[in-house]
Formats: structure tokens, sequence, C-alpha cells
């Protein structure tokens, strides 16, 4: 056990985590944000995908107290209670998700790819996501929602 | 005077019901709910593919702290009863039946075969335990092919069965075999093998048992297509009477086939909570997803083909044999879908066929998106192999062979009327989209500059639900109960188990255009078996026969409503209207009450038993004149005959799925299934090494299809022939991974051609096409 | 796949860090990125009894140059290194490596000197370094040595590092006018692992090839100088032919792996068709940086 203390979706929060516990299943299990998903274990799906002082990274990958004095957000912090921010109401628009298992790590991935490239075609997009899998879509939905989020952002 | 009007949400793409809680991480997955006192249970799993269990030890297990009970195989037999494979139990296997413990006593039998239940505070913990856990195996030959299974030498996996045939020989004939192959131009033989390749939800299979004692009550939270077949499964082994198990699901994580009914490792979980008296938890992790979930498509085909000089297609032999691994399921019952569905959408005069099942040390055969998609595969492979025979174009041997529309209907020679089918419009229709003449330039122009493109195409249909086969003869029974809530909600509860179809959208569509109420005062309530009626949501029947029920439904519900309502308004029923959420008076719009009203009203009790004041119905379908969905697909690929990696550069589909209830809905599951069929063939493979270790046990092993391995798919939809005067929705579930694979092998042999490649294989990854264009060159 | 048992130390400074690998030795493994050592304990292949947690050693972060070298220190995130424009500049085979790791969540924690010491020989990074006879800067108790990266690569996932030593820094020589680079990787997937790479670096001087370096991902157990090759190109003028024999040269007796992704005949067959398109695209960058 290693205390901690971490801000998650903007709220200070302290713990005591097993050593060994990922920082998925500490978010999950302790924190009771089961927003993000846990889909390989091993770095390959995304679902885990959050956001770590501004950084895309997968939560199954780090040690629930390496995140000690970071800023984490999650897909429950995107916008204030559990409406819903730019990005997720285009992918609402374009129908991007079916069963949503996947959806949390696309969400915080694509934030994150947004932020640093807000005029992104659709191939950067493909890109950046290709560490993402979906088994329910066949992508196309997802890459039309992040592109109208872009387009609609250039709008603004 | 305005008239009110109504809303048409049907046909429409309505954004979904279900993405403000998706898309916000508020959806209720199985590992998103905790129970007080709730453990969490691993599995001690087989390091061998096939061996004797000599003895289990758990001792160690059992003291180490946080570890609350340990099951073994025997632990468990002791407190279950036997129990068949719900699949199986409802549909009837097809063989002799395998005998075998709820877990590994005597045997185990595939790699990651569960020995034993470790169950702790913690799933650390329980995996903690399982490592202490200590098995003896005696190593036993692993039967790694279906071909040493059939050798009478291999060593029988079951005792009982003596032999590892899960469903002997067997053979049909169809039309006159023996004088279509006589009278045939000439007679061609292929071998076509499909690869072991399986369904990878992102959510894998996952559960909570939860005991209680005290009420003789096990409340199940499942990921799962049908809550009842769940309830069945858990209730049987357990030896429990079905009304003290009530199996509840929220959202699902996918599935494609997988999380049918209870899965042995479900049905332990259940024991277990029984045993400690405690809720227990058990999400299988990719590692278990991927090597004992269980798999698929492992089929090889022998096909004999009768033809014409012109290229007419006039019969087939075929011999299958399909692998089904370890503890066959309802892999036994494919051939004869396989059989039934292999003449397609052509005029076949004459089929023979023949197969068998062999058990393996390997997962077990699930069934995944379309589990008969290898008869379009093979058939839709040796048109083009005959074609290029005879030196005809692909879509011309297509287009010669496609049983033309006819009143009444052409029959496959297996039976089934081909009412409806738009084949030839699909065919004629995606060779204008992609401009075929336009490519074949483009292609030849590439060639001289050492770059290798290449077209495809296949057709395909598929029973969603299929057509009525005679006039007494039903698609089933659907059932749906339907009652105005005394809020005034439309409440529809159905046995559908949406898992990513989005009924509580599409069902929601239909209801609310038929009652009359808007989108948003219709509930789609799925997920409890104590609550919602029988249902299995697979087979592409959905569209149909629940939206169907619902249809026909919401209509039953609305007399019933209206002739409450006339009590209410003093008028005849018959004058009266529900539009956007109203009841009023045809010619009277100042007359209207709103449904929520009557609805309050109808629950105040202020009525008599002269009066139905009960506003629910019990609506059941039978699927209507039902039919086929279908279509014809084209991939343009690109080979790189240096590496062998191929890139889809474009994809067109060309889809009748009859009247389309929600489009974004409809190509989502389109192009979900045709990005499963690129996989496969480009990606996809469980793989087992010869000593019967499984190699693809992780995402970087067993690679899926990303956003760089998928084109934009251009859809479009045909128009459809309506068959029934209110239901034309036909599935569309399975069709695309049905048909993308012979979709990207045709094209890839055709951007192989000049190199003479000739490909009887699903399965292309890049070294295997170097392997053959070498092959061709000798 | 949860992770097995293990004792945690995050120190703070280099030396700290010596002093528990000096005290744990192989019982020890280093955590630096977690992307490459994190899934192996989620499998339980890896089973150290302490994981020390370099995260926290300021030190070990940063992009530095010095005498023509540029160094990275142990702990820079590959994210970092590739929005370096110092990197940019003076290792622009680094740079043209980097973006084809894995993918961004991966190098937003991914280190540079954990790929390198992880030293997996289908990875960008290890050939990159081969390729440019980086060094390696090893603290240990007794001081620090440089361990050229010929020496550094000594098996599957074994590098030289003793088991009491901090892999602290590794420098790369800066790249002078008229050298060209190419990174070729054929993979499965985009982000994926190469079956097999090239690391190709030619610096042309008058029209000729001066000094030619070439790296092979993927075809052994380690990362593989394609020597004959090399000396094959120094003193000739780049031609589609000269290509043509160095590939044949530097594939002529690698003896790749089989796995699932490729046999040894084709890892073989395409090493050469990459060597051939690599030295084009190094040939042209060079010929742009005159």
């Amino acid at each position: 056990m290693v205390d901690i203390t971490l801000r998650v979706n903007g709220a200070t929060r302290t713990a005591s985590p097993e050593v060994r516990k990922t920082l998925a299943d500490f978010l999950r299990d302790d924190l009771n944000l089961t927003g993000t998903h846990v889909g390989c274990e091993h770095g390959v799906c995304g679902a885990c995908t959050v956001i770590v002082d501004g950084r895309a990274v997968r939560s199954c990958l780090m040690l629930a107290i390496q995140a000690a004095g970071r800023d984490v957000t999650t897909i429950e912090g995107l916008a204030p209670d559990g409406g819903m921010g730019p990005l997720q109401q285009a992918m609402w628009d374009s129908h991007s998700f079916q069963c949503g298992f996947c959806t949390p790590g696309f969400v915080m991935q694509a934030t994150a790819f947004l932020a640093d490239h807000p005029d992104a075609g659709e191939q950067q997009i493909r890109e950046a996501l290709s560490g993402n899998i979906c088994r329910c879509t066949g992508y196309q939905s997802i890459v039309d929602g992040v592109l109208l989020a872009a387009e609609r952002d250039r709008e603004r | 005077m305005t008239a009110i009007a109504a809303e048409r949400y049907t046909g429409a793409s309505i954004k979904r019901s279900e993405d403000p809680r998706i898309l916000t991480g508020r959806g209720r997955y199985v590992d998103d709910i905790k129970l007080p006192g709730m453990l969490h249970a691993a599995f001690v799993r087989s390091p061998l593919a096939h061996a004797r269990v000599l003895s289990v030890d758990a001792s160690a297990a059992r003291a180490l702290p946080g570890v609350v009970a340990v099951l073994t195989g025997a632990d468990l037999d002791a407190m279950t009863d036997p129990a068949l494979d719900p699949l199986l139990a409802m549909f009837g296997g097809a063989g002799p039946m395998p005998e075998f413990t709820l877990l590994a006593t005597d045997k185990v039998r595939l790699v990651g075969d569960p020995v034993a239940i470790v169950v702790a505070e913690s799933r650390y913990l329980a995996e903690d335990g399982c490592e202490l856990v200590e098995v003896e195996y005696e190593d036993l030959p692993p039967v790694m092919s279906a071909a040493f299974a059939l050798d009478p030498s291999s060593p029988p996996l079951f005792a009982n069965l003596g032999d590892n045939i899960a469903r002997p020989r067997s053979r049909n004939e169809f039309g006159d075999v023996a004088g279509t192959f006589a009278r045939a131009d000439r007679v061609m033989d292929f071998h076509i093998d499909v690869h072991r390749h399986q369904n990878v939800p992102m959510e894998g299979r996952a559960c909570i048992a939860s005991y209680d004692a005290d009420l003789g009550l096990m409340t199940v939270y499942a990921a799962t297509q049908s809550v009842h077949l769940t309830r069945n499964g858990v209730s049987t082994r357990l030896g429990m009477d079905p009304d003290k198990v009530r199996v509840l699901a929220g959202d699902i994580g996918g599935s494609f086939g997988l999380k049918i009914g209870a899965s042995r490792e479900e049905q332990a979980v259940a024991a277990a909570s029984r045993h400690v008296g405690r809720p227990v938890k058990w999400v299988e992790d990719r590692g278990e997803n991927l090597t004992v979930s269980g798999q698929a498509r492992e089929e090889s085909f022998d096909i004999r083909a009768a033809i014409s000089n012109d290229g007419d297609l006039l019969g087939l032999d075929v011999q299958m044999v399909i692998d089904t691994g370890a503890y066959p399921g309802m892999g036994t019952m494919v051939p004869s879908i396989v059989e039934g569905m292999l003449p397609g959408p052509y005029k076949l005069a004459a089929l023979g066929f023949e197969s068998t099942a062999a058990i393996t040390n390997k997962a077990t055969y699930v069934a995944y998106r379309g589990p008969w998609a290898s008869e379009t595969f093979i058939r839709e492979r040796i048109l083009d192999l005959i074609a290029k025979d005879l030196g005809l174009d692909p879509v011309e041997i297509r287009l010669r062979n496609v049983a033309p529309r006819t009143d009444p209907p052409a029959l496959m020679i297996t039976g089934r009327p081909l009412v409806g089918v738009t084949t030839k419009e699909s065919l004629d229709r995606v060779t204008e989209l992609v401009d075929y003449p336009a490519f074949r330039r483009r292609q030849a122009q590439a060639r001289e500059q050492g770059r290798y493109l290449g077209i495809g195409v296949a057709t395909f249909i598929e029973a969603a639900p299929g057509p009525r086969q005679g006039p007494d003869a039903g698609l089933g029974m659907e059932a749906m109960r339907l009652r105005l809530e005394e809020d005034g909600i439309v409440a529809l509860f159905t046995g559908q188990m949406p898992h990513g179809q989005s009924h509580q959208t599409t069902l929601a569509q239909i209801a609310a255009d038929e009652f009359g109420v808007p989108f948003e005062q219709v509930r789609v309530v799925v997920g409890d078996s104590a609550v919602v009626p029988f249902g299995l949501t697979g087979g592409s029947r959905s569209a149909t026969m629940t939206g169907g029920v619902a249809l026909h439904g919401a209509r039953q519900l609305k007399a019933k409503v209206l002739d409450f309502a006339a009590h209410l308004m003093e008028a005849s029923a018959q004058d009266l209207l529900i539009t956007d959420g109203n009841v009023w008076v045809r010619g009277d719009p100042a007359s209207a009450i709103a449904v929520t009203e009557i609805a309050a009203r109808a629950a105040s009790g202020e009525f008599g038993a002269d009066v139905d004041a009960e506003l629910e119905v019990q609506a059941t379908y039978d699927g209507g004149e039902g039919g086929w969905s279908g279509g014809t697909h084209c991939a343009i690929v690109e080979v790189d005959v240096e590496t062998g990696l191929v890139k889809v550069e474009r994809y067109v589909a060309a889809e009748d799925c009859g009247a389309l209830i929600n489009p974004a809905v409809v190509e989502g599951q389109i192009r979900g299934g045709i990005a499963q069929g690129i996989g496969a063939v480009l990606l996809e493979r469980s793989a087992y090494a010869e000593d019967g270790n499984f190699q693809s046990a992780t995402f970087m092993d067993y690679l899926m299809p990303t956003t760089c391995d998928v084109p934009r798919i251009e859809i479009e939809h045909l128009e459809t022939v309506p068959l029934d005067a209110d239901v034309n929705f036909r599935g569309v579930g399975e069709g695309g991974m049905i048909v993308a694979p012979p979709t990207i092998v045709n094209a890839i042999e055709d951007a192989l051609s000049p190199f003479g490649v000739r490909i009887y294989e699903q399965h292309l990854p890049p070294a295997r096409i170097l392997e053959l264009i070498a092959a061709a060159g000798e | 796949m949860k992770l097995p048992l293990f004792d945690y130390e995050a120190p703070e400074t280099v030396s700290e860090t010596v002093e528990l690998l000096a005290e744990y030795g192989d019982e020890a493994s280093v955590l630096a990125g977690g992307q490459s050592l994190i899934p192996l304990l989620a499998l339980r292949l890896a089973r150290p009894a302490v994981l020390i947690d370099i995260n926290g050693v300021a030190e070990l972060s940063g992009v530095s140059a010095t005498d023509g070298w540029t160094a990275i220190g142990a702990v820079t995130r590959e994210y970092m290194a590739e929005e370096s424009e110092r990197v940019a500049d003076a290792v622009p085979l680094l740079a043209a490596a980097l973006p084809l790791i894995g993918h961004e969540a991966i190098r937003s924690r991914g280190t540079i000197g954990g790929s390198l010491a992880h030293a997996d020989p289908a990875a960008e990074l290890p050939a990159v370094a081969r390729a440019l006879d980086a060094a390696f800067v090893v603290r240990g108790p007794s001081g620090e040595r440089v361990i050229p990266a010929a020496e550094w690569f000594e098996g599957y996932l074994t590098t030289s590092r003793r088991p009491d030593e901090l892999l602290v820094e590794v420098r790369f020589p800066a790249a002078g006018r008229g050298t060209g680079v190419s990174f070729q990787e054929v993979a499965r997937r985009h982000g994926d692992f190469a079956i097999v790479g090239l690391a190709a670096s030619l610096t042309l001087s008058d029209g000729a090839i001066s000094d030619a370096r070439l790296a092979l991902a993927g075809v052994a157990e380690v990362p593989v100088r394609a020597g004959a090759a090399e000396e094959l190109l120094v003193g000739e003028r780049p031609s589609a032919e000269l290509f043509d024999e160095a590939a044949r040269r530097a594939t002529e007796d690698v003896d790749p792996p089989d796995d699932l992704h490729g046999s040894s005949d084709y890892r073989k067959k395409v090493a050469a068709a990459i060597v051939r398109r690599g030295l084009r695209e190094a040939a042209d960058h060079a010929r742009e940086r005159q």
C-alpha cells in the first residue's frame, strides 16, 4: 500500500491502493468511476484510455500509485453533471457507437488528439485512433463523429 | 382548424436513446456492478491440450489469506446436476452426446480447460490463489486436426464416445445428382479450407451470481443474448426450479453469437455463489476469451462442380468436415444450415451434401455471426474459379446463374422459396457504382507500372428471417408485452437482448409511429427474465420478428386505449385518433386529451368492472411473410507483391434488407460485419501449435482490424420487393460478415491473376500471399 | 490478467536507484514507461520480487547536445523526443522511427531508455541505436561506463547491462550535412511491431556514398548491422543495381525466426525489399540535405 493524492476529474482524491493495482482498476474499483473500461489488460485495445496531465494514456499500463500528484481525466469528467461535450454530441449525431464498450477509450483518445490537432483530416484521425479497437462499427461512424466535432469546432 | 400532424420515425436515422449513457461512461456492464459482500472468481486452467487429471491439491490455495473457497471439478460435480448446452437443448444436438463434468475432473481437453474455481476477495487474490492450486497431469497425445480426429487411431477425448466424431458422416441429396453430373460438359474439383477465427467482443464473458439462501433465489447479472437461455442453463445445472433463478442484463459489450446460454464457467460461478452464500463475480480476461470462450469457422470442403461450357453451375457435390473443438456444441448443427443455404440465389439444380463433425483439443466451436457463412464463401469462391477457367467475367457468370425472380418464386433445390430476392438488381447496381469497366482499364495501367490492383464481387442471401415455407408454415413466434404505464409511457417488454443492435431505439421508433406518441414517450424494457417474455437476440431475426410484434402490438394497444378513451371522451372509438401524444376526436382538434392523462385516469381505479382500464396487451407475431435479405458486395484491393500486404482501397455494398427502421443503425451493422470479414481474411486466426498450445492468446497475436484496415464502406440500399402489408423490415446483422470474406478473397485473386494464383483458402496474411505467388510461379 | 505481488521502491536520484539495484540485483525490475513491463507483469511472465520505479528520478529526463552527440536521458518520454526540435535536426533517423512506435498513448508513457533496455529485436529504437552506433551510458556501484551499441544488444530481450547497473542516458551521433535517413517497417497493421524493419543512414559526398549504415529489426535475436552491404556501398554512386546487390548481401546470411506473423523465408524476402526501398529513400533524403 502506498498513500497517494491525485486529482481526478477536477477533484482531489486520496487513497491507499495496493502497489500492484493498475490505474484502470483503481479508477473503477476504488473511485467507482466505471466509465473507463478494461478490454485486454495488455495495452493493445485502448478501451482503458484516460487523460493524464493532458496526454492520453492506457490506464491498464500504469500503476495507480504512479498517478500520484497527477491530473487524471476520465470519461465521466469530460462534461459537467453527466452531460455531453461537443465531441460526445457530435458522436451522438453521427451514430458513432453500437455496444458502447470501446466508447470511453475512443472518446478520451479523440479528445486528446483533437486538442493538439484541431485541423486533422480523415487519414490523420484514422492513424491517431488506430490503437483503439472497436468490434461493432467498422470505424467509419466513429471517424465521422470526430470529423464532425472538428468541423463544428472550427465554425465556432 | 388545423390538423395535428403525426411524426414519422420509422425510416429515419433517429439518434439513439442508448447514447447519452454510452457516451458519458454511464453504461452498466456486468463488471460495473458491485454488490455488498461480493467476491471474485478466477479459474485454474490446464496448460495442456489433452491430459488425464491425476490429482488436484487446493490446500495451499485455500490457506491463502483472502481466498474464501476453492472448488475443484469433483467438488462442483457433487453439488450440481448434469446439463446440456442450452442451444443444443433447444434445437436438439445432431449426434451422440459426449459425457463430461462441469469442470474437468478426470481429463482436460484443451489448453485453458478449467479445473477449479478460486473465489477470493479480489480478482488479484483469486489469481494468486489459482497459482497455488497444484494439479498433477498425465500428458496424452493431442488431437489437433480434424483429419486426425477422424482417424480411428486418434485417442478419444470422451470415453463414452469411443472416437472423436461429434456427428457421424451423413449424406443428403437434392435433385438428380448423378444425372446432373453425368450430363455436365465438365466437372471441376476443389478443396477449400476456412480457418479458425473467433467472435472477440470487446467485453468478454462475464456474470455475477448472487444466491440468497433465505429465499432460495439465485440472481444472475449476465452478459447474454437471452436472459431466459441463461436462466435455463443455470437452473438446470443447479437443479433449481427456473422460477427461482432470475437473470438480469444491462449493457452488454458485444457478443456476435458468443454469449448464449450459460457457459461452464458461468454455471460454476453460480454453484460457487450458492456454496459460499455470497455474490460471486467472474469477468473473463482477454487471455481466457481468446483461449477458451469459443472459436468458429474451421471447416474444410471437398467440392465437385458440374458445369456447362457456357458457365452454368448445374450441380454441386460437397463433403464438409467441421472441427467442433472439445466439448462439442452448436457446431454439430452448422453443417445442416450450410447444406440448406448452399444453393444461394442461384439456379443450382442438384446438390449432394455429406458432412461430419470432428472433436479436437481446441476451444469449442460456437456460433459466430453467420455460423453457416462458409456456404457463401465456397460458393462465391468457386464461381470465380470456374469463371477463370472458362474465361468468363466474374460478374457475368453470376448474372448467368442467378435465379430470375418469378411468381411463384423459384425454389432453392434445398426447398426454400427465393421470394422477393433482388440479387440481379444488386449485381447490376454494384457494377454501376464501381464503374467496373473503368476499373479494368485502371487495373491494366497499374499492372504496367508493377502495381497489382484487383476487384472482387460476391453475392449472398441471408434468411433474415427467411421466407415463409408455405401458407401454414410460420417463422417462429415472437412475443411482446405492451403497456401504457401510469405516467403515459408506452412500455414494450421484449425478450430481445440488445448488445449493440440499438433495439431500445428502433423498436421505440416503430411503436411511436404506430401508437401515435413522440419517440421519447416509448420505453423498451429488456434484460429481466422475471419481467420480459422469452426471447433471443440472434439469427438476424429481430427486425422482422420483433419489429413486427412491436408494430402489431402497438396497434393492438392503441385499439385498447382508444376503447378506454372512448368512455372518457364520450365518443366512439372509431372516431378517435392518437397523434403526437394526444387522443382526439377526428375533425375536432380542440378535443385533444394527452395520452398521459388518459393513462393516469386508467390507473386511478375510478372505473368499474364494465370498463377495461387495464391498458396492456400480450402480442405475438409469427413473422408474416418474412423474407430474405441479401445483396452484392464489391471490393477493390491493392496487393504489394514484395511484402504481401493488402490494402482495401474501396468497398461498395448494394444491399436489400427490406424496409429500413433506422438507416444509420442498419449501416452500422453492415459495416461492422464487413470489418470482421476483412479481419478474417487479412488478420485474424485462432492458431494452435501441433502440441496443442494455443498461440493467439493476446491481442499481439490475435490481430483485430483497426481504423487503418477498414476503408470507408459505401452502402446503397436497393428498393425492396414488399411481401407484407405492414412488416417488411428484414434483418441485417450477419450479412456483412457472411459475404465480405469471399468479396475480399475474390479481389485478391483478381489482383494476383497475372501470376496465375488460385486461392482455396480464406486466411491470407502477407507471408501466405508471397507463398501463393511463388507457388504459382513453379 | 492481474499483476502478481511485488515490493515497490520509488527512488528519487540515480545513486539511490543504483543502491537499490546493488541490493536486489536480478530480483528487481526497473519500471520506466511500463509499456513493455506492465503487460509482462499482467501476463505473469515477469515475476520480479521488487519493482524499482524510476519515473521520479528527474535527472534522467531531457535532451541535450554535447560535442556532436545528442544525449537523451533514459526516462525521456518517447513523445517528448518526438516533439524535440533538437532530435529532429540532429538525429533524423530517430525522428523518423519514433512515430512508428505503437500509438500515441504508448508514446505518452514509453521512454527512450526503457525501449532500449527492453531490447526487443523487432522494435524500432534498437535498430536505430545499432545503425548509429549509439552509446549507452550506465551507472553502477563502481561508477559510470559507456557501452557502444554493438556491445549493448546481447540476445533476445537481453543487454549487457549488469543487474546492478542503471541505464541513465543514450547518446546518438549528430547527422551531418549530406546524411540522409530512412526508417522502413513492414508491420501487419499501423503501429504494430515490425515483422522486419530497417534503420538506414547514407552520407553522400560528391555524389558518392561516404558512409552507409544499415540495421535490420526482426531478423535475429538482436538488431543486425548489415556490414557486408555497408562495405559494398561505401565509395559507390547510388544506383538501382547497387541497391539490389546491397539488399542481397544484407539478407543472404540472416536466419530470421519463424512465427505466427511470418516465416523465416518471408522475413528474408521482405527484408531485402525494404533494404532496397530504404536505400532509395535515404539517398533521396541525403541529396536534399547537401
